[in-house]
């Protein structure tokens, strides 16, 4: 199997959180022990919902890249002929929506869950990715996302360090419309 | 395509499979901007290098959403359940990509009916990068 299965006995098990101290004994000893980037103490917290616009450019650009050929993507007309109120996202848009939040708390000064977790982009690989589709999205769609720090955990021997993230995307009117869940993981120096 | 065709639908049903690539690095920068993934080891060989990677390699959801298209081209966006995916291994520049999806399951559900398709991306050379699964409602 994959090295990112997930085991569930191993979820927060094999490490704890950092704790001042810790940094210390990090920088003094070159022994082998946790030496982990994420930082742990964030486990649990749930980010700051925040508000998406659904661009119909964004949908088009992202289903033309991917070359989707189905014009629910591309041409309102065609996505209104089938009975849809605009264009319709692709399956993996939840991605976009979620890069898209993160810059808006950028300009608002708050923190992306990669920046609160601690994330260096330079070791850092993504383990798996799921969605739950429970409506679709459309463009001019107005949703909230909400983002959850779910669990630390780490593979060989801590060579790998992982954080499982969770998210709902929701609309005012049409209630959730996707879930998801990821797990991202350092490749440790 | 049809709903005759979903409606027939048995464990053992291979779908029709989608080659995307070879990939490019342009390919790679597009997907940064339409995806807002912006992480430079994709698209800058001196970050990756930086980081200790010989090249800059795919964007595994890169290949993730083309991995989704497989479910969704036989059966419609709008059936589409659940769909995930574990990155098993990188994509490098250059590879030709080969999304393969397999009924493995017909199930009743909520008064409806769902098949469970198991899905792969390969590369050129046999190796396989994405091990998935799609839940779509086929009647």
């Amino acid at each position: 199997m994959p090295a990112t299965e997930v085991p569930a006995h191993h979820a927060g098990t094999m490490s704890r959180a950092p704790t001042e101290g810790d940094e210390k004994v990090g920088e003094t000893t070159s022994v082998v022990g946790p030496k982990g980037i994420f930082d742990r103490s964030t486990k649990g917290r749930v980010l700051e919902p925040i508000t998406v616009q659904v661009e119909r450019g964004r949908i088009q650009f992202f289903a033309q890249v991917l070359q989707l050929t189905d014009p629910i993507h591309f041409e309102v007309n065609a996505a209104r002929e089938q009975g849809y109120p605009d264009l319709v996202a692709p399956p993996s848009f939840f991605t976009v929506l979620d890069q898209a939040a993160n810059e808006a708390r950028g300009r608002r000064g708050q923190p992306s869950a990669a920046a609160l977790v601690n994330v260096d982009f330079r070791y850092l690989l993504h383990g798996d990715e799921a969605y739950e589709y429970l409506n679709p999205i459309f463009a001019g769609d107005e949703v909230t996302l909400t983002t959850s720090i779910l669990d630390f955990y780490d593979k060989k021997g801590g060579a790998m360090e992982f954080v499982t993230l969770a998210s709902e995307l929701r609309h005012a009117e049409r209630g959730v419309l996707v879930c998801a869940t990821r797990n991202l993981l350092h490749r440790l120096p | 395509m049809t709903p005759v065709s979903l409606a027939a639908a048995k464990p053992g049903d291979m779908l029709p499979e989608i080659q995307f690539g070879p990939i490019t690095r342009g390919v790679l920068a597009l997907y940064a901007g339409a995806s807002g993934d912006h992480n430079l080891i994709h698209i800058d060989i001196d970050m990756a290098k930086a980081s200790g990677m010989p090249d800059v390699f795919a964007h595994g959801m890169l290949s993730f959403g083309v991995l989704a298209r497989v479910p969704t081209e036989w059966a419609g966006a709008e059936r589409l359940r659940s769909f995930s995916a574990r990155f098993v291994a990188m994509t490098q520049v250059h590879d030709l990509i080969t999304c393969r999806g397999e009924i493995t399951e017909v199930f009743d559900t909520e008064g409806a009916r769902d098949a469970r398709i198991a899905l792969t991306a390969t590369t050129q050379d046999g190796r396989t990068t994405l091990t998935g699964e799609a839940i779509v409602r086929v009647g």
